[in-house]
């Protein structure tokens, strides 16, 4: 099979030439009832520009606080995060995040939401409204503008939080369990969305899920995490073109293979080796 | 029963029953004779008293009184509370010096204050406004902490994202975060504002309004007068308390309604 992340073509007007991440020897620890525990430990990942990177593992692998530290909202770790080769200390407007719970701030409008995150932008007043009507169009939320938070069902919540990221055009997008809230046909539907998004918007996306499906559906590699301390245990190719489908049986027998190692035992030695086309059961 | 009870006209001629059996009481009272007649005066006397007020007494000068004494009380205690209240908020030292003082001055009721007041700015209009300045303040203050003090982190971690200024953080974040509890400690500051407002007019008895009629007509032992400004001043504290709701609804109109 070939790389099908490489042979896409470039989408006209996509800014597809930067949003590189590089991890080397990632360690992080916290201070629990006055004794260190290690959260994170000797991780290192590489993410080409423009590539889809699942994150999978069990609750206490450390997954959101490896995304806390990727976007800055955290700098208290060990080793290096670069984005582009820059040292991440603090958050930028390179990078954008969705977090599991949309954020949207109840007091303003849908509209308002989306627009604060071009407030320390270089982009033009005037230029300002039209492409917050483009992100809410993006998200199929036309109608919805003057919506408040609370009037927005969960799913469209979601959408609206990721127009907010996208807005800014980031080089790298995070996605924290972004459709964890959601139910199961919603969840689909903002899938394929998201989908579609990365297809036309073509910057580099990082998502952390626990859902072994959606990683598969979305990712062009899926990290697998192992918890305490939370580590890469392995990272699957997924060499299947975008759109996809979901019946695919790739899809399916790296499921099933992913899932068994997550459940296994922890102490019991992974016999599990990469194989893509490898059947397990 | 819901159907009914929604209709809004409905609703208010339901909250008319208990006043309603109490004006009759009243009458009844009234009418029973005896020491009974002194303390209860007929609601055809009141009425008359109200009248004589309104047309060639004070009723609306004191009304104005009383009214802009009380707002303009809130004006001032307010704002300072709200300046205050944030301020600690955002910057924990001034909370850590301000704290133990603020909080034992709270514990001495507004009308303690009036001895020591008397000496210092003497016992006229200029004490009566300290008082109602004083008594808006402290809901205002602690209202505006708590709101300011218990804004969710996750939302300031979004201003974070989008590299929000301070200056953006307050108004985009911190103040419309805490704008349910400041409306909470201005709607209570009102309050206040006018239970003090009467009391220090009864006390002091100086430039006019509700409370220094009602003391006027206690020396004159006109009890019907005592009842019309009593009656009035429920009816304007009720109605502005409404109106502040309103706006209040208005200004958190984003909020999710409670039912």
């Amino acid at each position: 099979m070939i790389h099908e992340v490489l042979a896409r073509p470039a989408p006209a007007g996509a800014p597809a030439a930067s949003g590189a991440l590089a991890i080397r020897d990632l360690h992080k620890s916290f201070t629990i009832g006055g004794a260190p525990r290690t959260v994170l430990e000797g991780i290192n990942l590489d993410i080409r520009p423009g590539e889809f990177v699942s994150i999978v593992g069990a609750s206490g692998c450390g997954k959101s606080t490896l995304l806390r530290l990727i976007v800055g909202l955290d700098d208290d770790y060990r080793g290096e995060i670069r984005l582009d080769g820059e040292r991440v200390s603090t958050t930028s407007l390179d990078r954008g995040i969705v977090f599991q719970d949309h954020r949207l701030f109840p007091w303003m409008t849908l509209e308002q939401n989306i627009e604060l995150a071009l407030l320390n932008t270089d982009v033009p007043k005037a230029r300002r409204a039209q492409i917050v009507a483009e992100h809410i169009a993006l998200v199929n939320l036309t109608g919805f503008e003057k919506a408040y938070p609370h009037q927005l069902s969960g799913g469209m919540a979601q959408r609206a939080a990721i127009a907010r990221a996208l807005v800014t055009e980031p080089k790298l997008l995070l996605l924290d369990e972004p459709l964890g809230a959601l139910d199961a046909l919603t969840r689909v539907r903002v899938q394929n969305e998201l989908q579609r998004i990365w297809m036309t918007q073509r910057s580099t996306m990082l998502m952390v899920t626990h859902d072994v499906e959606e990683a598969l559906y979305l990712g062009d590699r899926v990290v697998v995490m192992a918890p305490d301390p939370g580590r890469i245990r392995r990272i699957v190719e997924v060499d299947l073109p975008h759109p996809r489908d979901r019946a695919a049986p790739l899809l399916h027998r790296l499921k099933d293979e992913i899932l068994a190692e997550l459940t296994a035992a922890p102490s019991a030695p992974s016999n599990l080796v990469h194989l893509p086309g490898r059947e397990v059961r | 029963m819901n159907a009914l009870l929604s209709r809004s006209w409905i609703r208010a001629l339901i909250g008319l029953i208990a006043p309603g059996l109490f004006l009759i009481w009243w009458q009844m009272q009234a009418q029973a004779g005896g020491a009974h007649a002194l303390a209860f005066a007929p609601l055809q006397s009141v009425g008359a008293a109200f009248v004589e007020l309104a047309v060639r007494g004070s009723l609306f000068p004191d009304m104005a009184s009383t009214l802009s004494r009380s707002l303009s009380g809130l004006a001032i205690g307010g704002t300072l509370g709200i300046a205050l209240g944030v301020a600690m908020a955002i910057w924990r030292p001034l909370d850590r010096v301000l704290n133990p003082l603020l909080q034992a001055i709270r514990q001495v009721p507004l009308m303690g204050w009036l001895p020591l007041l008397g000496l210092w700015v003497g016992t006229g209009q200029g004490t009566e406004l300290i008082v109602v300045s004083l008594s808006a303040f402290f809901p205002t203050l602690l209202n505006s902490f708590e709101g300011v003090a218990g804004v969710e982190r996750r939302f300031v971690e979004v201003g974070q994202i989008y590299g929000f200024t301070p200056l953006q953080r307050f108004r985009l974040i911190l103040l419309p975060a805490a704008m349910p509890l400041i409306l909470t400690g201005l709607t209570q500051g009102l309050a206040f504002a006018w239970i003090a407002s009467i009391a220090s007019e009864i006390l002091l008895g100086v430039g006019g309004g509700l409370g220094v009629t009602m003391q006027l007509a206690q020396m004159q032992q006109r009890i019907d007068i005592i009842l019309v400004a009593i009656l009035v001043t429920a009816a304007l504290g009720f109605t502005i308390n409404r109106l502040f709701l309103r706006l209040r609804q208005h200004l958190l109109r984003w909020q999710a309604p409670l039912r």
